[in-house]
């Protein structure tokens, strides 16, 4: 009942016009490479002074579900290996797209990311109200476990290196710090310095981060000459053959069934889950369909896209039940509520009942139009994939500067903007993950909030962290989620290498990519 | 082939280029003494009488030691040989030694924009930016730039600063154009 209210708010033409204008901008920024959804929500996040709540939340869900969509279309038509994240299912896209069958790719990503996203959405909404309803009853002590949870597999099994995922949390909540403890009011690590004592605002972090550092990065090793994207031929009605469907959407609702859960629990993200359904696909797939795994499998296309839209779905249950973010841009969006004074939890359900039901509702919504515009619509993105690299990057320059600068209209903050963006050049160069930093930085005075709580309320007795039967399973739950997780990268490494050594030709041809 | 993929991977990182590391050292070591900085800084931070069990100090206290401890262990890996994998992009090109000069010259417009907001007004800051950017970028030619330059600068101001109302200071040049001015 609440969800129909939902979608009476969502379908008002207002509304659908933002859901329309963030899923636009969304799957724009997912298409282009150097931009993602985490930063287009931060550079945005000044719309929070001018919309209201709902209609700003609205267009950021559209930004994160859209830049999902996107995503798949960068790595089936660019000739270059796509991110490390999804290099398997990238490799599947790609050797479609040369064997002429990109449209096929193209409209399996797009149809599974329709199908998962929407299936998800579904589970989020049967789902969320129960958690929500659960973590009412839960206290400080539970709080600092599950943020513990959140921190450490967000820092130490997003990334490649453990160590150095840490130390990027740890950076994150060593900002956070700078400024006036909300508790006692005392100045920490101010220095004196009157700009330091307001805090160092969490957007203009993050745009340097993640704009400023990746322009930097990128310019250091840029790939020089015109973008090659592989072009796509036919019409869209005719991109899919009778024996795709019947190949595809097994791979879809398994990928779905898979990817929601993953995205639940912060076990690592959309990576895991793109992972887990390639794997399953190709232990399932066989004979003839077995052997094109590496060369261009359409269930290895249709598998892992639809996995990883429906982890997108899942990691908003932990943030809109506990508040707590496990991917930038979720904390990005937190950041969003916190704009309007809205703190996502157990409580967001009852208070702001009708925000969070248009929200979904706005998902429902989402999903639908982005299956329009990337299935007729196509063509607009591969002209968006061919921006000139010099242009892209200044321009992305440029939206940075008027970010920062207009958080507080001084040109300090465009000063710290470059502090910050050249720290976070260092940090991609160096193998640093940027994703937990912002984590760390948005959940760190939250985390130590509820953490001195709790202290306070065992007067200092640190034992009492762990002592609540449910703190203590949490704990339990971390250390599985652990064990799993290092069990299943070992699997991961060992199967890439499999894939790649049984077909020489994708090898050859990352390299070809390379130069 | 399977070491490329490794490293696309970003498995632990086993790529020993011989220039890298001590970048590496120098930024694990920075890591090391911000978290030295946060303990004495740390210590110096007031306690009133009014703070509970758990004063202002601890959560300080805490983070940097986690620092001091994350990066003595980098360290460590890095004396071992074990270095970090440096992040992938459709963009990048893993073939190529790093372009500091391009860096640099980025670096160096930023700075000058920042300089030039308060003087010359938003626009034009930015126009030069963009130009800038886009030229040690290796934009051609530099006419088209800097026509792109100056269009996008204008449309912004126009649609943030007019339409939007945000103040973004429109500079000598354009004060007088109602259009440009929140």
């Amino acid at each position: 009942m609440a969800l129909l209210e939902g979608f009476s708010v969502a379908m008002q033409p207002m509304y659908l016009l933002y859901a329309l204008g963030g899923v636009l901008v969304g799957t724009a920024v997912g298409v282009l490479p150097g931009i993602g959804p985490a930063m287009t929500v931060a550079l945005l996040m000044p719309i929070t002074y001018s919309l209201d709540p709902t209609a700003a939340i609205i267009v950021f869900a559209g930004i994160y579900y859209g830049g999902m969509y996107g995503g798949s279309t960068t790595s089936i038509l660019l000739n270059t290996p796509g991110e490390s994240a999804s290099i398997v299912t990238a490799l599947e896209g790609n050797k479609m797209a040369k064997a002429g069958r990109g449209a096929a790719a193209l409209a399996t990503a797009a149809i599974g990311s329709f199908i998962a996203g929407t299936v998800a959405t579904v589970l989020l909404s049967f789902v969320a109200p129960y958690v929500a309803e659960f973590a009412v009853q839960i206290g400080p002590t539970e709080y600092v476990a599950l943020m513990i949870v959140a921190f450490l597999t967000v820092g130490a099994l997003l990334g490649a290196s453990v160590l150095r995922g840490l130390a990027s949390l740890a950076l994150g909540l060593f900002i956070a710090l700078i400024g006036v403890d909300a508790l006692t009011a005392q100045q920490r690590y101010t220095f004196g310095n009157p700009f330091l004592a307001d805090g160092i605002d969490v957007v203009l972090v993050a745009v340097a981060l993640f704009a400023v550092g990746e322009a930097l990065y990128v310019a250091s090793r840029l790939r020089h000459g015109p973008v090659k994207v592989i072009p796509v031929a036919g019409r869209w009605t005719n991109w899919m053959r009778k024996e795709d469907w019947k190949r595809s959407w097994k791979p879809w609702l398994r990928g779905t069934f898979i990817g929601f859960p993953v995205g639940t629990i912060p076990a690592g993200g959309a990576d895991v889950a793109t992972f887990l359904s390639y794997a399953s696909e190709r232990k399932l797939a066989k004979g003839e369909r077995k052997k094109q795994f590496g060369k261009g499998a359409i269930e290895g296309v249709a598998g892992p896209e639809s996995a990883n839209n429906a982890a997108a779905a899942g990691v908003l249950v932990p943030l809109l039940t506990l508040g707590i973010p496990t991917t930038a841009t979720a904390a990005m969006m937190l950041v969003a509520f916190q704009r309007y004074n809205i703190q996502p939890g157990p409580l967001l359900f009852e208070v702001e009942g009708a925000l969070v039901w248009a929200l979904i509702a706005s998902l429902y919504v989402g999903n639908l139009m982005l299956l329009v515009l990337n299935l007729p619509l196509v063509g607009i993105w591969v002209k968006i994939l061919q921006i000139p690299r010099p242009y892209l990057y200044s321009g992305i320059l440029v939206f940075a500067a008027m970010g920062a600068f207009s958080v507080n209209f001084t040109p300090v903050d465009v000063f710290v903007l470059l502090v910050i963006g050249v720290l976070g050049f260092f940090m991609r160069r160096y193998g640093y993950p940027i994703a937990p930093m912002v984590v760390g930085l948005i959940l760190g005075p939250i985390f130590e909030d509820q953490l001195r709580r709790s202290l306070a309320i065992s007067q200092g007795d640190p034992t009492a962290l762990v002592s609540t039967p449910i703190a203590a399973t949490i704990y339990v739950v971390l250390i599985v989620i652990f064990v799993l997780s290092f069990w299943l990268r070992k699997r991961q490494r060992a199967m890439e290498s499999e894939v790649v050594e049984e077909t020489p030709a994708a090898a050859v041809d990352l390299k070809e990519g390379g130069k | 082939m399977s070491s490329s993929i490794n490293g696309a991977t970003g498995g632990s990182g086993t790529n020993t280029a011989p220039a890298r590391p001590l970048g590496e050292l120098i930024f694990a070591g920075m890591i090391v003494c911000v978290g030295v900085v946060g303990f004495v800084a740390g210590a110096q931070i007031p306690i009133p009488p009014s703070a509970g069990v758990v004063g202002p100090r601890a959560f300080p206290f805490i983070v940097s030691g986690i620092m001091v401890a994350i990066g003595i262990g980098l360290v460590i890996q890095l004396l071992r040989g074990h270095t970090g994998a440096a992040e992938e992009g459709e963009d990048v090109d893993p073939d190529v030694k790093t372009d500091w000069l391009t860096v640099g010259k980025l670096v160096g417009f930023l700075a000058l924009h920042i300089a030039l907001i308060v003087p010359l007004g938003w626009p034009v800051a930015a126009a030069i930016l963009f130009f800038g950017a886009a030229w040690s970028l290796g934009a051609k030619p530099w006419w088209r730039n800097a026509v792109i330059a100056v269009v996008l600068a204008l449309i912004l101001q126009f649609v943030f600063a007019g339409l939007l109302g945000v103040s973004l200071p429109a500079g000598f040049l354009l004060e007088g154009v109602e259009i440009f001015n929140g």
